[in-house]
């Protein structure tokens, strides 16, 4: 019995880990994506500047946080605690977990009441495009499959180049920030 | 396939059936309330509907504390206040809606009022703000197709900001909603028509939509059933009651479908050509639905529950000589020949054309508003501009 709690801790642990470390990818990759891809720029060009946009999971995080800037593109902000214009609340962090790790898309998380919008819809279904588009740059084609009801027609150089530069901005982002930290 | 996950919440008591209005004013007092204003529009009240409530009430020992019979079509923040006003001064203490979509969706914004207090609409604007039950309230549909008197939502137009605001709760639901035939009796044939294929498109929707679930798979199919057996019947004898108890029963079923497993892009285009066109939504939904359901068979996403609900659609001896891989497409064809038959007996149109109302210029930005609605997650099969564009020019001549 002791055995299998501190199993079930273990990966309890691991998991709010996984959301947690995956909360900051995906936010630094819109950044990167939105400073890069016509698409997503059109996307957010329907918000004001200074739009917020967050993701948390119930009942107090982990969570990431971008505000619009005044080029159009996505700044991530390294604190999510604050309120947000639009914000998509994740029940669980079980969900989360599901959702970022691909088990299940956004969209079957919205139709299976995973999540709960405060905020515009409008907005909402514009950001849950704009995940998708994403998704279907940084991850493999077969598990894009599965994270995106469909895979965007997107050539392989096109992927590559775009994915590497995501990447890229990303893991520069994150150095900065270190660098910052320490 | 079954699915992983899935909610599903009615709380509403369904009364439905000859003289079911005669059971309000024992509904009224096990709730411990006698004293309830009513909520209505003008048609409603001039077509004398209004009264078999009344007296129906008064027979059973409830009065009205007052009648409010000025709901506009598109009601607003100002009439909700209004209304509110008219509660508090006659001392009312629940709320009885008898009309359609506009009627429902103001009476459910005044109780978030005169149960929370206050005139400020817009704080309780969003998904579950609500945190407590309202006052009582019955809701008595007067026509057959939104299903709102089982739907835990409401849209009030704040004039002043331009802005509609959007209302989600589970304490928005009525405590009951009154089914009775004689409310619908005397529907024109176009209302009829648009009303009931409304209710079909809530049905299909919810059945072939990315949140169908067990339970709301089972109203939306028999929902569907009523709708096909009973309508072409009651546009030939619109006076026969058991026929309009039969369509109005499945308007509730779909409701109660829909609202638990959401809708899909026939809904986004229908939202956005209503509000670009302003067009009835009845009609909106007739017009998107076939060529909706063929862009999704064409991304191979509905075929087997589109194929299966060929049965209530058909019939059984259609059904059972279409070979299984056909059924899909059949059930199309048989929307087709629905819709044929609507459009021989009362006009309602087919295509974008025949409304006489829309132009093709409008096409564009019509797909552009439908690409933001809510309901376009819930589409089984992703859809961008230039597709979405595909199945506007589809419903524009139907070539």
């Amino acid at each position: 019995m002791r055995i299998q709690q501190l199993k079930s801790q273990a990966i309890s642990r691991a998991k709010r880990l996984y959301v947690a470390t995956m909360m900051q990818v995906v936010g630094r990759a819109l950044q990167a994506i939105s400073q890069e891809d016509n698409e997503i720029q059109r996307e957010l060009s329907a918000f004001p500047e200074n739009f917020t946009f967050a993701m948390k999971v119930l009942p107090a995080g982990p969570g990431l946080m971008l505000r619009k800037a005044a080029d159009g593109s996505f700044i991530f902000l390294s604190d999510s605690d604050g309120e947000a214009d639009l914000t998509i609340y994740i029940k669980h962090i079980e969900h989360a977990f599901r959702m970022l790790s691909f088990q299940e898309s956004t969209a079957t998380a919205f139709a299976n009441d995973r999540m709960v919008v405060d905020g515009d819809i409008s907005s909402a279904v514009r950001m849950v495009r704009a995940l998708n588009r994403l998704e279907a740059f940084i991850l493999p084609k077969l598990v894009a499959e599965m994270a995106i009801k469909e895979y965007p027609s997107i050539t392989l150089p096109e992927k590559l180049i775009q994915g590497a530069r995501i990447y890229l901005r990303v893991a520069t982002n994150f150095l900065s920030e270190q660098r910052k930290a320490a | 396939m079954s699915k992983g996950y899935y909610e599903f919440f009615c709380p509403v008591k369904v009364i439905a059936g000859e003289a079911a209005l005669e059971h309000i004013p024992f509904e009224l007092s096990a709730l411990g309330v006698s004293n309830p204003l009513m909520i209505t529009d003008k048609g409603v009240r001039g077509a004398g509907l209004s009264d078999y409530v009344i007296t129906a009430c008064s027979e059973g020992g409830v009065e009205m504390a007052s009648i409010f019979d000025d709901v506009p079509p598109d009601s607003s923040t100002e009439v909700v206040r209004n209304i509110a006003a008219v509660y508090r001064e006659q001392g009312a203490d629940s709320i009885i809606a008898v009309g359609g979509g506009s009627v429902i969706d103001t009476a459910k914004a005044v109780n978030i009022l005169v149960s929370e207090g206050g005139d400020n609409l817009a704080k309780y604007s969003g998904a579950g703000v609500l945190k407590r039950p309202l006052k009582p309230f019955f809701v008595i549909p007067t026509t057959a197709g939104t299903g709102s008197e089982v739907t835990s939502v409401a849209v009030i137009a704040d004039r002043k900001k331009g802005v509609k605001l959007p209302f989600g709760s589970p304490f928005l639901l009525p405590n009951a909603a009154i089914i009775d035939p004689r409310m619908t009796l005397t529907l024109p044939a176009h209302i009829t028509a648009a009303t009931a294929m409304d209710a079909l498109t809530h049905a299909v929707e919810a059945y072939t939509c990315m949140a169908k679930n067990p339970l709301s798979d089972a109203y939306a199919f028999s929902a569907v059933k009523k709708i096909s057996e009973h309508l072409l019947e009651v546009m030939e004898n619109p006076k026969d009651p058991q026929g309009r108890l039969e369509l109005a029963q499945a308007s509730t079923m779909a409701g109660i479908a829909f609202s638990n497993s959401m809708v899909g892009l026939v809904h986004a285009l229908g939202h956005a050509l209503g509000v670009i066109c302003h067009l009835p939504h009845g009609m909106c939904m007739s017009l998107f639905l076939p060529y909706v359901l063929e862009y999704n068979l064409r991304k191979g996403k509905i075929r087997e529950p589109l194929a299966e609900l060929l049965l209530p659609l058909a019939g059984a001896r259609v059904y059972a000589n279409t070979p299984p891989e056909q059924r899909a497409r059949r059930a199309v064809a048989a929307i087709r020949e629905l819709r044929d038959e609507l459009f021989e007996r009362c006009k309602l149109p087919r295509t974008l054309k025949e409304t006489g109302k829309v132009s093709l210029d409008l096409l564009p930005k019509i797909a552009d508003v439908a690409m933001d609605d809510g309901s376009i997650i819930f589409n089984p099969a992703e859809a961008d501009f230039e597709e979405v564009l595909e199945v506007l020019k589809s419903a524009w001549d139907d070539m």
